[in-house]
């Protein structure tokens, strides 16, 4: 491939492995940012896949395009959020080991997915027609440069993944809400001082990172495969390093994203990169490299950890 | 993500066995939900299979069950040691992969071991490995502060790409996708215990496991090292006020889980049951069925050892619902549950405290107040009060 | 017809086996400053949980302005305008003066904030009051002094006229004490009614108009304060004419057991925590660092100890450089150490009392032979610190640390250090939250350690344990030491001067 072509291409694929790990990362951070660790990303991100997926499966001969893709993103989250209050219940209002919960509901998820597609179809693969791809999108895709890094071959989930972004952002530093999450996952006692509830906003935290993380396993499967396995290869767990690298904060949470799905991108697709595919180096390598930039990673940030100072403690409020 | 626990209140055991068996028959129930609902005919027989595991099959199944216990035993005792030490080892899988490596790659490759010792040098190879995992999310820990769970989970999937690499360089069978088989002097002596359990696959491995139970026993509750390593665990802030260095142990300690699950890698794939390391892109499940042996185990070595052969029997169990129409997966789920609901031991205590003991909701204050600072106030204050009385 | 703002009458609160609160009344008048007066055990922080909502009593009614409410929680009391300010504030570190004070009652505009207006409020309360804030600096930046008038301005913008201070002068200076005391006064002026909590007379007498006191949950008695002196507040709170001296002979100081030397210590922020502090303790006498919490007294007892590692300076321990070594080493060569918070480094709560008790000496030959432990040598030992120094337990040495009284989880710490028989032993706030009884037990033990020939470094933030426990005081301010005062020549008034760092002993002048 060409010069220009390749720098095309690669901006192409991050967008497809950063945007999930971006949207998934934002959820972490409002759970977390209200005090609540949310280990469960993972399994929550099979949990929205695996609805969703099933959905576009059963009806993609019925309801096409990007309706289709829509309602499924709805669904997916709807779903994340659902299977999320099994999370959240046991973390606020059983003052469970939030590790241990989130653990298992890691485990939940796949082993149901694999039950239930089984049970269905005997194999635990579910296929999807990929009625998606946006070639180009038009008026935008055309602009030099940027229309073809961000406009061209595409899936609406892109742009969806911004505006989650922007609306994070907002919500988090001018809203009220957002003020008393903040405050709740720094310093839940003066919160609750002053009147705030903060099971409720714990529970909102948990019930949007369930969202986000439901939409991040759709948006994880739909640009990258034909089928959903029952699995998102780690992805919840990347997520909680984008978002600790990113220091809980939307914009760094960002760019850390685009590092950690530019890293993917060339795990995946290093064949098609020159200078790269020269190497030599197999698969394997490649598929290791964004775990192990991950461990570098956290190795530097995490000293100086501005981590929301309650979170992970279970606040004790009398019943 | 910072460390839990900063309220300190009446300590009793929160984990009683009581609340392990409250897990398990919730998870137990739940897994027949589940089944009554995709399969309403069958699902009371199925589940009866379930219950009853191996001894559907008589002594062939126990040995069945002995066989599927061990490499869970060892994950088991790797998490609940790391448990016991104020640690979350979820990196069993990567542990557990890595060992089977070593341990298959010598069994492979060690015409030069005499024959006798050869399953021995394999199973040092696998703890060695084993360990040297484990130390690196040890190391990230204790020397830069990284969460130990997010490290061990990348770990995971290192070892998991990282031994794929290696037997497709090493010990490779491409026709099978798979490793070699071992030379038969690698593999764990059955000493006689498939004639016992007379069910193929069982081998001395389930008695290596249960020295291994008896060795972490030992070490945790005999000796300096475990008072050490349980300090820090419960308490790392008084662990350095007594002069104990918690980044040692936290190294320690995770190399020790490490060998634990590495060795159970080894036990594994070298149990003559003609077991090989796929490459595939899957992580070891044995490593995670490790969290909920040690949580049910209460990451007592002696409760690991109960737990494991239960979960070894529901699995056996799981192996028989094929021929009703169900999915295996079920297993997975009741584990899952079980988990779950294991970390419910509050609410369960409270029940106990309330339905069975009587107890009015007892508390000095702390629990009622809203706040919880202001609550500790009072409590300090019936604490005097109370302590007025008895001196 | 008295005009009374707040009525609780024949307050009973239960917990399990105790009486917190047995037929207590209280009734406080407009615009006056009511001292509630009691040592800790006495009620004083579950009367006000009470009115405040956190508590609902088994018996007794409360009246605002002369209607009988029912305070179902903290919502409730702030409908009815009662305020709270806690001992440890409630402020969220990481946000700006006027978010904290907004917080919960924010102006906003289809769920957008609406900072303007709540900005003016503030900075209008601000003015009346003469509370001097910046609301857009990050509390974490800010005076604990400051902090505190944060917390007075959430309670005025709430439109609160019923403050209630919680122990508030704990973390204050001298000065601060002095402001707020200021503040206090201007607030009644304009109407508003003020509940302080205290077990500080000197406090009462400056400030308050009028003082109830409680003990041992039972009310006592409302005094006017200007009419009643000290000695008898006192003994209304204890119950007994209480002398306020401790029992000791001359100090009979020995040979040097610890030498600072020119300790420099690194703090967050771009100060030092500590600033080239040196002194001596001898054998046979008790030095006391004292000063306000948060100077650097913490930091010097961790860098002594070998818990924190310092900048520059020496620790010498009868006569060997300590500085480097582990803290296992400071702890094998005669240093014992009893710590400010003793359920976050003194204890494992999950551990029994016998493991506890041999949490310093575990590894010594006495209780191991090649790394296994000698259970029955552990469990000898234990049974003698117990008898020796009266720990009472439920279970005796089985008995989980966490499940015993604060009290006795103090006997054991305090067992396990002096019973080693160190040369140096450091005590950092030992009678904390513990009840008269208590507190004098410990003091004999300090001065028969001293008597005994040994070195004591006592750091505290009693007053009056400073001035009475003490051969000789070392003041600490903002990391250095201000001077050097002897307590049977100065008085508190002296003291309080060095500890806000307005004077300076000769020889301790600034460095330049």
């Amino acid at each position: 491939m060409k010069g220009l072509d390749v720098l095309f291409f690669i901006s192409q694929q991050t967008m497809f492995f950063a945007v999930p790990l971006l949207i998934v990362a934002l959820g972490g951070m409002f759970s977390e940012r209200s005090g609540v660790v949310n280990i469960a990303l993972e399994g929550i991100m099979i949990m929205g896949a695996f609805v969703s997926v099933l959905f576009i499966h059963l009806t993609q001969d019925i309801i096409h395009g990007q309706l289709l893709l829509l309602l499924a993103i709805l669904l997916a989250g709807l779903s994340g959020v659902i299977f999320s209050l099994l999370h959240a219940y046991a973390s606020i209002n059983m003052r469970a080991d939030q590790v241990i919960s989130g653990t298992a509901l890691n485990m939940f998820a796949p082993a149901l997915a694999i039950y239930v597609a089984r049970m269905i179809r005997t194999v635990q693969q579910i296929p999807f027609k990929n009625q998606f791809h946006i070639k180009i999108v038009p008026a935008l895709g055309k602009i030099p440069i940027i229309g073809p890094m961000l406009f061209q071959n595409a899936y609406i989930t892109t742009y969806v993944g911004f505006g989650i972004l922007i609306v994070s952002s907002v919500i988090l530093y001018k809203t009220r809400f957002g003020l008393r999450l903040r405050a709740c996952g720094e310093h839940p006692q003066a919160a609750d001082s002053v009147g705030i509830n903060v099971y409720k906003i714990r529970y909102a935290g948990v019930m949007i990172s369930g969202a986000l993380a439901g939409i991040g396993g759709l948006v994880f499967v739909i640009p990258t495969s034909t089928d959903f396995n029952a699995e998102v290869a780690g992805y919840g767990f990347l997520a909680l390093a984008v978002l600790i690298f990113g220091q809980w904060k939307p914009s760094r949470v960002f760019i850390s994203a685009l590092f950690f799905g530019i890293l993917k991108t060339v795990a995946a697709a290093y064949f098609s990169i020159p200078v790269i595919k020269d190497f030599g180096f197999s698969s394997d390598v490649y598929k290791m490299l964004p775990y192990i930039a991950t461990l570098i990673v956290l190795a530097f940030s995490s000293k100086r950890s501005q981590a929301p100072k309650a979170a992970g403690q279970p606040y004790s409020k009398g019943g | 993500m910072k460390k839990r626990n900063k309220k300190t209140v009446k300590i009793e055991s929160l984990f009683t066995p009581l609340s392990s068996v409250f897990a398990i028959l919730v998870g137990l129930l739940l897994g027949f939900i589940i089944m009554l609902v995709s399969n309403p005919s069958q699902a009371l027989s199925g589940f009866s299979l379930v219950l009853k595991g191996g001894f559907e099959d008589g002594l062939a199944g126990i040995g069945k069950v002995l066989y599927l216990a061990t490499p869970i035993m060892m994950t088991g005792l790797s998490v609940g040691f790391a448990f016991k030490t104020g640690l979350f080892n979820i990196g069993a899988s990567g542990q557990f992969i890595v060992g089977a490596f070593a341990a298959v790659f010598v069994g492979v490759k060690g015409k030069e071991i005499p024959p006798n010792l050869h399953w021995i040098v394999a199973l040092a190879a696998a703890m060695i490995c084993g360990g040297l995992w484990g130390a690196v999310p040890g190391i990230l820990k204790a020397l830069f502060n990284v969460h130990e769970v997010i490290a061990s989970i990348m770990m995971n999937y290192i070892g998991m790409s990282l031994v794929n690499l290696l037997v497709t360089k090493t010990v490779y069978d491409r026709f099978t996708n798979r490793s070699y088989p071992v030379m038969a002097s690698a593999n764990i002596p059955k000493w006689g215990l498939n004639k016992i359990f007379p069910f193929n696959s069982t081998n001395g491995g389930i008695l290596i496991a249960l020295f291994f139970v008896l060795l972490v026993h030992i070490v945790l509750n005999k000796t300096t090292f475990g008072f050490e390593l349980k300090a820090c665990g419960h308490n790392p802030y008084a662990g350095k006020y007594a002069g104990i260095s918690a980044k040692r142990n936290i190294v320690l300690s995770m190399v020790i889980a490490g060998m634990l699950s590495g060795i159970g890698g080894g036990l594994d794939y070298l149990s003559g049951a003609g077991k090989f390391i796929q490459v595939v892109d899957v992580l070891a499940p044995e490593g995670f069925n490790g969290i909920p042996v040690a949580l049910l185990g209460l990451s007592s070595p002696i409760g690991i050892l109960f737990s494991s052969i239960f979960i070894a029997n529901i699995t056996a169990g799981g192996f028989n619902l094929q021929q009703y129409r169900f999915v295996p997966e079920v297993i997975s789920i009741i584990t899952a549950s079980i988990i779950y609901f294991s970390a419910f031991s509050l609410l369960f205590k409270g029940l106990l405290d309330k339905y069975v003991l009587g107890k009015k909701k007892g508390n000095d204050g702390g629990d009622e107040a809203d706040d919880e600072e202001f609550g500790k106030k009072v409590e300090e204050d019936v604490e005097v009060l109370r302590g007025g009385e008895e001196g | 017809m008295e005009d009374y703002v707040i009525e609780m009458l024949n307050i009973t609160k239960e917990f399990p086996g105790i009486r917190a609160n047995d037929n207590v009344t209280l009734k406080v008048r407009r615009g006056e400053i009511h001292a509630l007066l009691g040592e800790n055990g006495a009620g004083k922080s579950t009367l006000m949980g009470v009115l405040f909502g956190m508590y609902q009593p088994e018996g007794g009614t409360i009246k605002i302005n002369g209607k009988e409410v029912k305070i179902n929680n903290p919502n409730d009391a702030n409908d009815l305008n009662i305020g709270m300010v806690h001992q440890h504030f409630k402020l969220v570190h990481n946000f700006t003066v006027l978010e904290n004070i907004v917080l919960g009652v924010e102006s906003v505009k289809s769920g957008f904030l609406k900072m303007d207006d709540a900005r003016e409020k503030v900075m209008r309360l601000s003015e009346n009051y003469n509370l001097k804030v910046d609301p857009d600096s990050l509390v974490s930046d800010i005076t604990v002094g400051m902090q505190q008038r944060v917390e007075i301005l959430k309670m005025l913008y709430r439109d609160n006229d019923i403050l209630i201070f919680d122990e508030p002068t704990a973390v204050l200076t001298p000065q601060e004490i002095s402001e707020l005391m200021r503040i206090m006064k201007e607030l009644t002026a304009e109407g508003k009614s003020i509940i302080f909590i205290t077990h500080k007379l000197n406090e009462i007498k400056q400030v308050a108009d009028r003082c109830s006191v409680l003990r041992k949950g039972k009310y006592i008695g409302t005094v006017n304060v200007a009419e009643t002196e000290k000695e008898e507040l006192s003994e209304m709170m204890v119950g007994r004419p209480v002398s306020m001296v401790v029992e000791k002979s001359e100090p009979k100081p020995g040979e040097v057991v610890l030498a600072v030397e020119n300790l420099s210590m690194k703090g967050n922020g771009g100060k030092n925590a500590l600033n080239n502090v040196s002194f001596n303790v001898r054998a046979g006498e008790i030095v006391c660092i004292a000063g306000i919490d948060g100077n650097g007294q913490s930091e010097l007892v961790y860098a002594i100890t070998g818990m924190d590692k310092f900048l520059s300076g020496k620790v010498i321990l009868k006569g060997q450089d300590v500085s480097k070594k582990s803290i296992r080493k400071h702890t094998t060569s005669g240093m014992a150490h009893i710590p400010e918070d003793r359920q976050k480094h003194g204890l494992v709560l999950q551990f029994t009392l016998a493991q506890n008790l041999v949490l310093q000496s575990y590894f010594e030959k006495q209780f191991q032979t090649f790394g296994f432990i000698k259970f029955d040598s552990v469990e000898k030992y234990a049974l003698e610190l117990i008898e020796k120094y009266d720990i009472r337990s439920g279970q005796g040495t089985m008995t989980l640390a966490g499940n015993m009284s604060g009290g006795n989880q103090q006997k054991i710490i305090l067992a396990r250090e002096i019973d080693r028989d160190p040369e140096l032993l450091i005590a950092v706030q030992p009678t904390r939250g513990l009840d008269v009884g208590a507190i004098e037990n410990i003091h004999k033990q300090l001065v028969a350690q001293r008597d005994s020939g040994k070195a004591v470094l006592l750091v505290s933030l009693e007053l009056e344990e400073v001035m009475n426990v003490s051969d000789r005081i070392l003041v600490m301010y903002e990391g250095e030491i201000v001077g050097e005062l002897d307590p049977k020549t100065t008085d508190l008034k002296e003291l309080g001067l060095y500890m806000a760092g307005t004077k300076r002993g000769s020889g301790y002048e600034k460095a330049q």
